[in-house]
């Protein structure tokens, strides 16, 4: 079982942590959560902290979320899924630039999180519709310059939760949308702050062909 | 609009024409209607004064051996009336110098008409000019009441003065001078009293007119209003009415899908307009999320996700952004997937469903595309905000 992946999953609430744990074990293949707690200290010691992927609600019991310790974590090489109540852009972007490889809010699904977390796995970005949605409608100055097709992508995934519906809408192929959503996340990687994760990212972006080192 | 409509909205009678722009001008108004009384009572004044110089004076003068200066004197008084003439037919007010000028040349007539006149004619029958000096005074100063008043009582007293220092009358002779005295002035001060009150008339009827006027632009307005709120009603209950009478004649069946469907409709519409004119941070997305309750409350199962800043949309653009999405989330059967997104140019409605019925395209300042996709329809309303 040592080819399982792990995750260590830090929310304030047990239901949350129980469900999720239904939600990951019960997936093809399963993901075997090793740990749990209402603190971050749960993804630090013991099991926890060789766990493949970190999912973390932001809002810890106190009203102020808990980016610092996204930042540390995300520092230490942890690759971290936030999983939050809150489905603010600031916030959602902000996890990004941290380093989170993907920002999903509590109203999706499981779906979205067991794949967010098999991507977090693997060290690769997961765009669910509503972090599409705020990378969409980002007005920031210092937001990359992403492609035509790059901002239909993110629209219409945004719109219609449905990958295959945006790829019968625009002519593509399904694997051509996830690389596009991927880029973008790339994209996104390279103006943000430095992080393992980050480097990683845009390196397996490089080795996938998804962008060229004259991109950088 | 409409309330210019009826401000422009003129009375012009052909004598009395003080009925234009009567709401806001009532000062104006009155001064119009003053100078139209003016006008009328001094063609009047006009034509008394000059029949009475042509019998009386002239009579007079022939029928009586007269000094060559009162002929003079008659020719000044039938020069200063045919001068009044010239502005009093136009109905226009006399200047001030022709009124000054015209008093004084009266006065001096006056003077030499009565100087000439042997004492004993003195407010007789060869006295010509005593009664005609009182209505060339009255046409002169009409509306110069003081001062009217003022050339009346000097007329008075130097006539009098006079007949009084050519001897000492008899008690006969001062009932025959109070008399005549008494009887002219009365009628020439009879005149004057009647042009006052034709004037507080007048004033009276600008006010009422006003009054009316005002009372029909407030109903006019008011009817408008109603209208207006009646169509825009009307226009934005959209399906509702028919849909209410055919229910209640009993021509639809409210077990049919379809009449289902478009009491949905209704009820969404309905429910949108409800919500239009609340005071609420972000409009919009409180318009949306109305649409999305009473979908939810029929059982279908949406998602809403709203990103970007809220930027402001004008209640019209609103109207036609979120009308899409009514008909969309009203014709969704299991399932719906409602999203608004404010990009850095651009506001974007749309709705995924599992519908069967397609929202029709629209161009204008918010596009509406809709299609179907294998088993999603999409709906997207788009509004440019630069």
């Amino acid at each position: 079982m040592a080819d399982e992946l792990s995750a260590v999953v830090v929310d304030d609430h047990p239901a949350v942590r129980a469900g999720v744990a239904y939600w990951l074990s019960s997936g093809t293949p399963p993901i075997r959560v090793v740990a749990g707690g209402d603190d971050v200290r749960s993804a630090w010691l013991g099991e926890g902290a060789n766990a493949d992927v970190v999912i973390l609600d932001l809002h810890l019991g106190g009203p102020t979320p808990v980016l610092g310790d996204l930042r540390r974590l995300v520092e230490a090489g942890r690759r971290v899924v936030v999983y939050s109540m809150r489905a603010d852009d600031d916030i959602a972007l902000q996890c990004l630039e941290l380093g989170a490889l993907c920002y999903l809010t509590k109203a999706e699904g499981a779906e979205h999180l067991v794949q967010a977390t098999r991507a977090a796995a693997e060290g690769r970005p997961y765009t669910p519709p509503s972090l599409a949605g705020a990378l969409a409608g980002d007005r920031s100055d210092h937001r990359p310059a992403l492609s035509a097709r790059e901002v239909e992508v993110l629209v219409e995934w945004f719109q219609s939760e449905s990958k295959d519906f945006v790829a019968q809408r625009l002519g593509i192929s399904l694997s051509t949308v996830n690389s596009h959503l991927e880029r973008i996340r790339v994209k996104y990687a390279l103006i943000g702050r430095e992080a393992p994760t980050k480097a990683a990212l845009v390196a397996r972006a490089i080795q996938d062909g998804l962008i060229g080192v004259d991109d950088l | 609009m409409i309330d210019q409509e009826v401000g422009a909205r003129s009375w012009t009678g052909p004598s009395l024409s003080w009925g234009r722009n009567e709401r806001d001008h009532g000062g104006d108004d009155s001064r119009e209607a003053e100078r139209h009384v003016f006008a009328g009572v001094r063609l009047i004044l006009l034509g008394v004064t000059s029949v009475l110089q042509a019998s009386l004076g002239f009579g007079a003068l022939l029928t009586y051996p007269h000094h060559p200066a009162a002929r003079v004197a008659f020719a000044v008084l039938v020069s200063v009336t045919l001068l009044c003439a010239f502005w009093v037919v136009r109905r226009e007010p006399l200047p001030r110098a022709v009124v000054v000028a015209g008093v004084v040349a009266v006065m001096a007539a006056s003077a030499v008409a009565t100087a000439v006149l042997p004492s004993y004619e003195l407010f007789g029958p060869a006295h010509w000019s005593w009664g005609q000096i009182g209505w060339s005074l009255l046409l002169l100063l009409l509306d110069r009441v003081p001062a009217l008043l003022a050339a009346q009582a000097a007329h008075i007293v130097l006539g009098v003065g006079q007949w009084l220092l050519a001897g000492t009358p008899d008690r006969a002779e001062i009932g025959n001078v109070g008399v005549v005295v008494l009887s002219v002035t009365s009628l020439q001060l009879g005149a004057l009293v009647m042009t006052r009150f034709m004037l507080r008339n007048a004033a009276q009827a600008v006010e009422v007119a006003a009054e009316r006027e005002r009372a029909a632009t407030r109903a006019a307005l008011a009817e408008q209003w109603e209208q207006d709120l009646r169509a825009g009603f009307a226009g934005q209950l959209g399906s509702t009415l028919p849909l209410l009478a055919d229910l209640a004649d009993g021509v639809l069946d409210p077990r049919d899908d379809d009449t289902r469907q478009r009491c949905a409709l209704a009820a969404t519409q309905l429910r949108r307009l409800f919500v239009e004119n609340d005071d609420v941070p972000d409009p919009l997305v409180h318009e949306v999320t109305a649409c999305v309750h009473v979908a939810e409350r029929r059982g279908v199962a949406v998602s809403l996700a709203v990103s970007g800043a809220p930027v402001p949309v004008p209640t019209d653009v609103r109207r036609e952004l979120t009308g899409p999405l009514v008909e969309a989330l009203a014709a969704a059967r299991e399932r719906a997937r409602v999203s608004l997104l404010r990009t850095e140019g651009e506001v974007r409605v749309a709705v995924v469903s599992d519908a069967e019925v397609e929202v029709g395209t629209a161009r204008g300042r918010v596009e509406v595309e809709g299609g179907t996709y294998g088993r999603h329809t999409r709906m997207e309303a788009r509004w440019r905000t630069s």
